[in-house]
């Protein structure tokens, strides 16, 4: 993980940004992609975003261009994920899961004149098929504010587990 | 292997030529007995996929994998030839090398401490004058090595039993399709960091069979088919033909659902990568000759190669290898295979559109997840029943046609037959088979691709 330190706020797209914004922003996040609610989620990224998860054994500096990944989404596959999840020919998430979500840690870090990076914790819990399964690791997005709020450019789950536990499969938003 | 009295019913595959009619029992998904007999007689008799070359490709790199339920330790050692030790001290057993992987000389054992060098000779022994001190003791506590290792287009594979035929023997037909891929760019293929590692609650024969399975793709795949229509490509179940190879091993090929980048275009893979994919077609056809250069560019695989390895030759190319941790949990990890001289943008859109169908988080790899859990909850559904004639799975689609000598499609079930013939004679139980009527005397297998 890069280095994040904790500031309360950082100054960009001409306005100052705290933390307890983003943190309002990430749990309504969670809160939505618990409700299901796909186009609420997609409202949450500026066209042209990026959503990607690394595998298991990534390490900091490996670009998913050069390597192996679980989600590699430019934004038309942001897209079809969006569009697959809405259906209901998605068979892994038919019915769906249920998740409920924790953020926490949130740092913020200045990165360039109209975008700035959010680092956080995640544990995702699922339950589905008679299971529970806890999903652990870090966020680290990229945020853009706009007039009418934040919006994703990137975002990003790292996992803290060593490989996927059985029927742990990321058919659902991490 | 003594042969236990048999507690599962027999037998596990009725063939019936009169009634064209093709059944699996399902005892072979869920069975402890049938998983221990197959730990001891398919996983330790057989030629294994143990990883590729290039994932260790410097002196002193290792990994370490568990294959068969045995640690392993996957290494090249200090003057550069590939080893594959058990992952075990030859002093009291303890796992040797505790990372996952790395560079080192020496793996020494913290327990009591004793090191090894990665050719697997014994370093030093701390206060090794409490030892008879012969040279014999000494070489006789080396690291053990794997019984067999062989390497075949950089796949490495290794045997637990010293007499396993030659690893080219055992691979036969599937060889060649192996060698296709190594063929596809003229410096050769490397695998990358960044491996899929997941577990699925299933029994690894049906991740052996979806990948068999042509039939599923429509159905279980319907939002995926729907993607790559929108993005302007037709999804046709036309000339795709499933052959099995022989030794277990199958082969489906695949014209109608997707391309592959470098090898077969299609519009969401953008106008530059056209103009790739045209610039390296016509560079294979100068260096394979048209015939060859049409089999290795011009249609996709997915070749299994009994009992743990499946390449898939679909969007980009994925190594997936499979471990059986339990009769219904099955282990799988998976690299991406990419030419070793690619185009940066070629490779960010390989890796893009590999990732996007490909693996537990893409759009299709999940809902093959799914079919293959659901299955194994639901074949509990007939398990010890009054009936014993339903706890069977249909695997029959195809044998009309089979029996007149045609070609099966790959939407029939015709690899998965192969697969299972096989697996009965592998995994040696009396009677496992049953056959009703007059049997073809042989069966369609493989086709010219040289
Ligand atoms: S068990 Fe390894 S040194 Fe004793
Ligand atoms: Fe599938």
């Amino acid at each position: 993980m890069t280095a994040i330190t904790g500031t309360h706020s950082v100054h960009c797209g001409g306005r100052t940004i705290t933390r307890p914004e983003v943190e309002d922003f990430l749990y309504s996040e969670a809160d939505i992609l618990d409700r299901w609610d796909y186009d609420g989620w997609l409202a949450l990224f500026e066209p042209g975003a990026r959503y990607e998860i690394p595998t298991t054994d990534y390490r900091p500096g490996w670009s998913p261009h050069e390597t192996g990944s679980f989600v590699d989404d430019d934004w038309d596959l942001i897209l079809a994920r969006v569009k697959r999840l809405k259906s209901r020919k998605a068979h892994a998430e038919n019915p769906h899961s249920r998740t409920h979500r924790l953020v926490s840690n949130v740092r913020l870090s200045e990165h360039t004149e109209d975008s700035f990076r959010v680092a956080a914790s995640f544990v995702v819990h699922r339950a589905r098929d008679g299971r529970f399964d806890a999903y652990v690791g870090w966020y680290e997005h990229v945020l853009v504010p706009t007039g009418d709020g934040l919006r994703f450019r990137l975002r990003r789950s790292i996992l803290g587990h060593e490989s996927l536990a059985a029927g742990a499969r990321l058919s659902f938003i991490l | 292997m003594g042969s236990n009295p048999r507690t599962v019913p027999a037998p596990m595959i009725v063939e019936d030529w009169d009634q064209l009619t093709f059944r699996v029992n399902r005892e072979a998904y869920r069975s402890a007995e049938i998983f221990t007999r197959e730990r001891g007689w398919v996983w330790t008799h057989t030629w294994l996929y143990l990883g590729h070359e290039t994932e260790i490709p410097n002196p002193n790199d290792f990994k370490v994998r568990t294959l068969g339920g045995r640690p392993l330790i996957f290494c090249r050692d200090t003057a550069g030839e590939v080893h594959a030790f058990l992952n075990s001290c030859p002093h009291r057993g303890t796992v040797l090398c505790r990372e996952s992987e790395g560079s080192t000389r020496l793996f020494q054992c913290f327990y009591h401490a004793w090191t090894f060098r990665n050719n697997g000779d014994l370093a030093a022994i701390p206060d090794a004058d409490a030892y008879e001190s012969s040279d014999e003791f000494k070489a006789s506590m080396g690291l053990r090595s794997v019984p067999r290792l062989e390497i075949h287009e950089g796949y490495v594979f290794v045997a637990f039993d010293p007499d396993v035929p030659p690893l080219l023997e055992h691979l036969g037909d599937a060889a060649d399709y192996m060698t296709m891929i190594e063929q596809q760019h003229v410096g050769g293929m490397t695998t990358l960091p960044g491996t899929q590692q997941y577990s699925v609650r299933g029994n690894w024969k049906l991740a052996v069979e979806n990948a068999m399975d042509g039939y599923h793709f429509a159905p279980t795949h319907n939002t995926f088919v729907g993607y790559l229509r929108e993005s302007g490509f037709a999804v046709t179940d036309d000339n795709q033909y499933a052959y099995n190879l022989g030794n277990g091993h199958g082969l489906l090929v695949l014209t109608g659902h997707g391309g592959r980048i470098s090898m077969l275009w299609e519009p969401r893979f953008g106008e530059d990568e056209r103009v790739r994919t045209e610039q390296h077609r016509a560079e294979m056809t100068q260096r394979l000759g048209e015939k060859r250069a049409h089999y290795v560019a011009d249609e996709s695989h997915i070749l299994f190669v009994f009992p743990n390895l499946l390449l898939f030759d679909i969007e980009g190319l994925s190594i997936r290898q499979l471990e059986p941790v339990a009769p219904d949990q099955t282990d799988v990890r998976a690299w991406q295979l990419v030419p070793r001289d690619e185009d940066p943008a070629a490779r960010a859109l390989r890796m893009k559109t590999v990732v996007s169908f490909v693996g537990p988080g893409g759009l299709a790899t999940p809902d093959d997840i799914e079919a293959y859990e659901a299955v194994q909850r639901g074949i509990q559904a007939t398990a010890g029943t009054a009936a014993p004639e339903l706890d069977y799975s249909d695997m029959s689609r195809g044998m009309a046609d089979e029996v007149k000598g045609a070609q099966g499609r790959s939407t029939d079930e015709g690899a998965m037959r192969g697969f299972w013939r096989h697996w009965v004679d592998a995994v040696g139980i009396d009677d496992g088979l049953a056959v009703h009527g007059e049997r073809p005397t042989t069966f369609l297998e493989g086709r010219d691709v040289r």
